[in-house]
């Protein structure tokens, strides 16, 4: 995935561009408003955009605004020192896709970066984690090399699991997940699938860890 | 009555009146006694002694009077200046009562006369420390905001560091300066929620409808992962909890009451958060298991910069915070015990 980083603080665009990497982004790094803008003017500039809003030249705000006044549809990620909601509105009205108040942790930058990508291309084919991979085109799910069944409905909850990474997921979202349409289903019905999961994917270095009173995670096991 | 003059004189006006009326009639009384007898051409020896008599009895009489009169006087001045210096009470039951950061101007109206000088130039004072605090606020959240960027960079140069397996010892030294860097981390952040906390921060126009069940749910993320770090059963009771507020600050209040609660409970305890309705509105609630607080040390806990145990990393303001947050939204908060057993529960109670 191709970043473009606009970041004055020079410690900070650094930090970005070697965590970034490090997670197989190719990134490159500009300094001020107004080269992020003649860079921005070629379609091929970037995948996603990382923005700070207090920018010498042309802040952030405008960035977007001239990017967005030429019709491109290149996912911006505002960053903000200041978390007054007039900045954050603003910046969403603006055209920007989502915002982080700094300071962040790298983890959520690349989970975030990662979701804008995903929601302006293509799904990823392969979901992976731990020696857990659900290959979605075939919808098929693997521990290691042996092929795990799976029931539709328990394909449906361990793919949304997965597309969250190791973030907590609550019991009405995978409701939703599983009927988009609105159909009634138990909370229950979901503890069930979940038991089913764990019994299937024992061994796979995963586990889903239950938030009493809320929901599920993944998280690394043993 | 606004002046205290009237005020003393309402009550004494009327008795030193009925005082001089019945001195005048007793003398007049008295003045025609002599008169009367000289009229008589041979007043008898008997006669005389009827005056004198009656002159001695007279005379008791008007003594036993200006006795009572006087300290019928006395109880009137005492209560008369008592209930004249009442406003004085009132001013300083007002003062009294404020908070350290009150600093709203005493109100003209309610004071007499004779003291509105002496309000006025109070108020004067007490606007210049208003002023003050403003400023010194403004400042504290404007650095904190200046320094989020340095921040930004540490802590992401630093998790660079992390996950390159350095050396054990380079490792730990990295794990440390993580550390120290969450901590300024919360520490500006604390600052900042402080500073919008402040009434004078507080916008009205800002309140909206607001489902805080759901609020809680977008914010456990972190405290889930803490929870799991420090070994804590972190779980959720969470029913429909519509509430008007603040989005911003409610967050602020959220976080820092699992927060505090995560905090100070032991591993292999447990917090459980829970919102829903109340009887009298709608209830947001942290309840741990952990060592508790004394009954006699809760009113301290919400002043700021008070941590109960020394040994914790915290910044003191958490609850100072949550305090302010419920104030400006007109909600309760109490503190008690924990249902069954140790531990303490924070109940925010919505109107």
């Amino acid at each position: 995935m191709h970043i473009l980083v606009v970041e004055d603080d020079s410690v900070l665009s650094d930090g970005l561009a070697r965590v970034l990497g490090a997670h197989g982004m190719a990134v490159d790094v500009v300094n001020d408003g107004v080269q992020a803008d003649l860079l921005l003017q070629r379609p091929d500039a970037a995948e996603v955009v990382v923005l700070d809003i207090g920018l010498p030249g042309l802040d952030g705000f405008e960035v977007v605004r001239r990017l967005r006044a030429r019709g491109s549809r290149i996912p911006v990620l505002l960053l903000t020192a200041r978390d007054a909601i007039e900045d954050r509105v603003r910046g969403l009205e603006t055209g920007a896709d989502d915002y982080l108040v700094k300071p962040f942790a790298a983890a959520e930058l690349v989970a975030r970066l990662r979701a804008l990508a995903r929601r302006h291309g293509a799904p990823p084919a392969v979901l992976a984690m731990g020696h857990l991979t659900l290959d979605c085109a075939t919808r098929r799910a693997r521990v290691g090399g042996r092929v795990v069944e799976l029931s539709l409905r328990e394909w449906t909850v361990l793919e949304y699991l997965l597309q969250h990474g190791a973030r907590v997921v609550s019991k009405q979202q995978i409701i939703d997940a599983i009927l988009p349409w609105g159909d009634d289903l138990t909370l229950n019905a979901v503890e069930v699938y979940i038991s089913r999961l764990r019994g299937k994917i024992a061994g796979a270095g995963v586990a889903i860890r239950t938030i009493r009173g809320f929901g599920y995670m993944l998280e690394p096991a043993p | 009555m606004s002046s205290i003059r009237l005020r003393l004189l309402k009550w004494l006006i009327g008795p030193i009146l009925l005082i001089n009326l019945a001195g005048g009639v007793l003398a007049y009384k008295l003045a025609a006694l002599p008169a009367a007898s000289a009229q008589a051409p041979a007043p008898s020896a008997a006669e005389l002694r009827r005056h004198e008599q009656l002159r001695l009895a007279v005379l008791r009489a008007l003594v036993f009077m200006e006795v009572v009169f006087a300290i019928a006087s006395i109880g009137l001045i005492w209560f008369s200046v008592g209930n004249g210096l009442r406003p004085l009470h009132r001013l300083r039951a007002d003062l009294d009562a404020r908070e350290a950061d009150e600093l709203a101007p005493l109100d003209p109206a309610r004071v007499p006369s004779e003291l509105e000088p002496v309000v006025a130039a109070f108020n004067g004072l007490l606007e210049k420390v208003s002023d003050g605090a403003r400023a010194r606020q403004d400042f504290l959240a404007n650095v904190a905001h200046q320094l989020r960027t340095p921040l930004a960079g540490l802590k992401t140069q630093l998790e660079w560091l992390q996950v390159r397996h350095a050396e054990p010892e380079t490792a730990q030294s990295v794990q440390l300066m993580q550390a120290a860097t969450e901590r300024m981390i919360r520490q500006t952040n604390q600052l900042l929620a402080l500073a919008r906390a402040e009434p004078h921060h507080f916008e009205k126009a800002r309140l909206e409808p607001l489902a805080l069940d759901a609020l809680v749910g977008a914010t456990i993320q972190l405290f889930v992962e803490q929870a799991v770090r420090k070994g804590i059963d972190l779980g959720f009771d969470l029913l429909p909890a519509p509430v008007t507020g603040d989005r911003f600050l409610l967050r602020d209040l959220v976080d820092n009451l699992i927060d505090n609660a995560l905090r100070y409970t032991p591993a292999g305890g447990t917090v459980t958060v829970s919102c829903g309705p109340a009887d009298d509105g709608t209830f947001f609630r942290v309840e741990d298991n952990g060592p508790g607080i004394p009954a006699a040390r809760r009113a301290d806990i919400f002043s700021r910069y008070v941590r109960l145990d020394e040994t914790s990393h915290g910044s003191g303001l958490g609850l100072a915070i949550v305090r302010d947050i419920a104030r400006v939204h007109g909600a309760r908060l109490t503190v008690g015990d924990a249902a069954g057993g140790p531990g303490v529960a924070f109940t925010v109670t919505f109107p």
